[in-house]
C-alpha cells in the first residue's frame, strides 16, 4: 500500500480525535464562553425578569425602585410597638400582640438567628463569630490594620448590660443598626426579627440562669 | 503497451470502504449526542465578574449561610442576589480600602447596581420557582453543586429539560430535611436511609409535576 495512503488514513484518525477531546475538556472544565445555544428557539425574548438589566433607564434597572416614602399594600405604618419596639417613646418590655411567644417562634429564631447574627456574634452569642475572628487578624496584623479595616468587635450578648436591655431595644437595634453594626430592616421580615428577639431572650437567660430555675428545669 | 493492473493492496478497498461507512455514522452520532448536549454546551459556565467575590471565602471559610444574601430564596420564585448594602454590612469595616472591593464601594456611594453577570438561566419560555423546591426539602447543593467550594461560581448543572424530569420523576435519592436545605456538605443518600427519604415524601406531600404546563406557562 502506498505511504501516502497510510498517512492519511492515520491522519483521519487522529483528526477525528479532535471534537471528543475538546468536548471532553469542556465537560470538565468550566470556563467562560458559554451556554452556546446551537438553536435560539425562544430562549431570549424581549421581556424583563426579576432582576434583569433594561437599558431604557437610566439605572439601567427593569425593576424600578419605590419611590422614597412609599408604603406597600398591607404593610402598617401606625404601630410603633411592632415595627420599632417602642411605646410612648418607651422601650417596650412585652412583646407585641401580633407575636405570639412559644417553641415554634423559639426555633424560628434560633434558625434565624444562625443565618443573619451567627457570623459575628457567634453561635452562642458570645462575640466570638468567624468574620470576627478573620476580621481581629486583619486588625492584628503587624504593619497596621490591613486595607483600612476599622473592626469594632460583635458585642457578647451576654454582658449585664445587654442582657438588662428590654426586648424593645434589642429589637429596634437589629432593625435600625446600632453604632458599629447595620441595620436589618432590609435583609429580615418583621416577625423574624421578633422571633430572633424571643431567641435571644432566651439565650441570655441559658447563659444565666438563675438557681431556683435551673432547678425547676431539671426534672 | 502494459496493461493497468490494479495492485494487490486494491483488494482491501472494498472492505476498508464499507468499515468506514459503517463507522462514520456512529462516529456522528456519537460527537453530537456527547458534544451537543447541554452537560457539554450548558454547565460550566463560568464568566468572570466584575467584583472577584469569592463563595470559598464567605459561604466556605467564614460559614455564611446561603440565606444572609440570597434572603429571599425561600420566599419568592427568584433568589436574589444580593444589594450592595448586603456587603457593606461588613466591608465599611473589613478591609473598606481593598483595591478588589473598588466596584462595590462606587456602587454603594453612587447607588448604581453592581453588574453581576448572570451564571443560571433558563429559556425564557420556562418557568422555574425556587420558593416551591427549597420548602420541599430540595437542597442548593442538588442544584448548583458545592458553591461553597466555588472560587468564582460556575454552572454546575446542564439545567436541560431533561435534568429537570429526571428528579420530578424519582426526587427521592435528593430529599433531605427543610432544616437542612443550605448544608453542603449534607449528602441524602449517605445521611438518611431510604425509608426517612420515603417519609420526607409523605411529611411534605411531594408531587413534582411532570405536566408541561407546570414548566412552560
Ligand atoms: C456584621 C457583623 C454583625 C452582625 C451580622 C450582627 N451584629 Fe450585632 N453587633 C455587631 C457589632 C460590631 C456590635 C457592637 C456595636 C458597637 O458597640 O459599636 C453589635 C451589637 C449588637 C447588640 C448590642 C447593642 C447594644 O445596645 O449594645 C445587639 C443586641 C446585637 N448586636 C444583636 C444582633 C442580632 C440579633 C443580630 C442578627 C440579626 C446581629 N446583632 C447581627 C455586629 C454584628
Ligand atoms: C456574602 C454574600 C453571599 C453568600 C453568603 C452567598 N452568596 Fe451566592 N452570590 C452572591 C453574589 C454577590 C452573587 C453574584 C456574583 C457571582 O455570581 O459570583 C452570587 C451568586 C450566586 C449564584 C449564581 C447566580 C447566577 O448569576 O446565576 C449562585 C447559584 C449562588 N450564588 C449560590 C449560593 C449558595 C448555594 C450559597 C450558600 C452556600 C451562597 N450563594 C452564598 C453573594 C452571596
Ligand atoms: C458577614 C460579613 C461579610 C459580608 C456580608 C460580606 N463580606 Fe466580603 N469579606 C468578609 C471577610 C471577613 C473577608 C476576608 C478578609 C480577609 O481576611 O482577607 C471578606 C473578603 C472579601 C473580598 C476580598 C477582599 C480582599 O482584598 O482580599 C471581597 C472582594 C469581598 N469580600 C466581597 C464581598 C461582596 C461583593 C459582598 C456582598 C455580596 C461581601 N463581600 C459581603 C466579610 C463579609
Ligand atoms: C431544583 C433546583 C434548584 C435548587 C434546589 C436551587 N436552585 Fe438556584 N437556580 C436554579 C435554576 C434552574 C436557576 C435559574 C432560574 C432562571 O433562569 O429563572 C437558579 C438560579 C439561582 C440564582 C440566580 C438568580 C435567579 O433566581 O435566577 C441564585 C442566586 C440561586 N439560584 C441561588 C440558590 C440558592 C441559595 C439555593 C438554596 C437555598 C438554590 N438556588 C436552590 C435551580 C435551583
Ligand atoms: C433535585 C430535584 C429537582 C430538580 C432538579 C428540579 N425539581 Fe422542580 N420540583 C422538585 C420537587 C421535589 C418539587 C415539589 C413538588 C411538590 O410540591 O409536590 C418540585 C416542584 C416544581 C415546580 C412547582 C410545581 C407546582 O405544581 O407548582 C416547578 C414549576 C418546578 N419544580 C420546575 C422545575 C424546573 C423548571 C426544573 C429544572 C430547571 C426543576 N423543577 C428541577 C424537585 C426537583
Ligand atoms: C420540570 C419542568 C418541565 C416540564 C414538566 C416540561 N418542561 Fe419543557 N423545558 C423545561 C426547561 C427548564 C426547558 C429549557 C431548557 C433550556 O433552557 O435549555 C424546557 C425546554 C422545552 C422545549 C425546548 C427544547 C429545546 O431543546 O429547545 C420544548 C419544545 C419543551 N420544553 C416542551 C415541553 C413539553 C411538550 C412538555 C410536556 C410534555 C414539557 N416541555 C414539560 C422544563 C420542563
Amino acid at each position: 500500500m502506498p505511504r501516502v495512503i497510510v498517512f492519511t488514513i492515520l491522519l483521519l484518525g487522529l483528526l477525528a480525535l479532535i471534537p471528543p477531546a475538546i468536548f471532553a475538556r469542556m465537560r470538565s472544565t468550566p470556563g467562560p464562553g458559554r451556554p452556546i445555544h446551537i438553536v435560539q428557539d425562544m430562549d431570549y425574548q424581549p421581556k424583563f425578569k426579576t432582576q434583569t438589566a433594561n437599558p431604557l433607564f437610566a439605572d439601567g434597572r427593569a425593576m424600578r425602585q419605590p419611590v422614597p416614602g412609599a408604603v406597600a399594600r398591607g404593610e402598617v405604618m401606625d404601630d410603633p410597638h411592632y415595627l420599632e419596639g417602642a411605646i410612648d417613646g418607651q422601650w417596650a418590655t412585652e412583646f407585641p400582640s401580633q407575636v405570639e411567644v412559644n417553641m415554634a417562634l423559639l426555633d424560628r429564631g434560633r434558625e434565624r438567628f444562625n443565618i443573619y447574627c451567627s457570623v459575628c456574634h457567634g453561635v452562642a452569642g458570645y462575640g466570638d463569630g468567624m468574620v470576627n475572628l478573620r476580621a481581629m487578624a486583619l486588625m492584628a496584623n503587624a504593619d497596621g490594620p490591613v486595607d483600612g479595616t476599622a473592626w469594632v468587635q460583635p458585642k457578647n450578648l451576654h454582658l449585664p448590660e445587654v442582657a438588662a436591655q428590654p426586648v424593645g431595644q434589642i429589637f429596634h437595634s437589629i432593625t435600625n443598626g446600632i453604632r458599629n453594626m447595620a441595620g436589618y430592616q432590609a435583609q429580615i421580615a418583621t416577625a423574624d426579627r421578633w422571633a430572633i428577639v424571643a431567641y435571644v431572650k432566651a439565650l441570655q437567660l441559658s447563659q444565666n440562669a438563675p438557681a431556683g430555675l435551673r432547678a425547676e428545669a431539671t426534672p | 503497451m502494459s496493461r493497468f493492473l490494479f495492485p494487490k493492496w486494491s483488494n482491501l478497498l472494498l472492505p476498508g470502504l464499507i468499515l468506514a461507512g459503517a463507522v462514520a455514522p456512529l462516529y456522528a452520532v456519537f460527537v453530537v449526542a456527547y458534544g451537543f448536549s447541554p452537560k457539554t454546551m450548558e454547565a460550566g459556565y463560568q464568566p468572570e465578574q466584575p467584583v472577584p467575590f469569592s463563595h470559598a471565602l464567605h459561604a466556605g471559610q467564614l460559614g455564611m449561610d446561603c440565606r444572609y444574601c440570597h434572603n429571599t430564596v425561600e420566599k419568592t420564585s427568584h433568589a436574589a442576589v444580593p444589594p450592595t448594602q448586603t456587603c457593606m454590612n461588613c466591608h465599611t469595616q473589613i478591609r473598606p480600602e481593598s483595591p478588589k472591593l473598588v466596584e462595590v464601594q462606587e456602587s454603594y456611594k453612587t447607588g448604581e447596581p453592581i453588574d453581576w453577570i448572570r451564571v443560571h438561566k433558563l429559556g425564557d419560555y420556562s418557568y422555574f420557582n425556587h420558593a416551591a423546591h427549597v420548602n420541599r426539602g430540595i437542597g442548593c447543593a442538588s442544584c448548583h453543586g458545592r458553591v461553597d467550594q466555588m472560587e468564582v461560581v460556575y454552572r454546575w448543572a446542564p439545567l436541560s429539560m431533561g435534568w429537570c424530569l429526571n428528579c420530578h420523576r424519582d426526587p427521592e435519592p435528593n430529599l433531605r430535611p427543610v432544616s437542612q436545605i443550605t448544608n453542603m456538605a449534607y449528602e441524602p443518600e449517605l445521611e438518611l436511609s431510604d425509608d426517612e427519604r420515603l417519609a420526607l415524601i409523605d411529611k411534605y406531600d411531594i408531587h413534582p409535576s411532570e405536566n408541561c404546563s407546570a414548566c412552560h406557562r
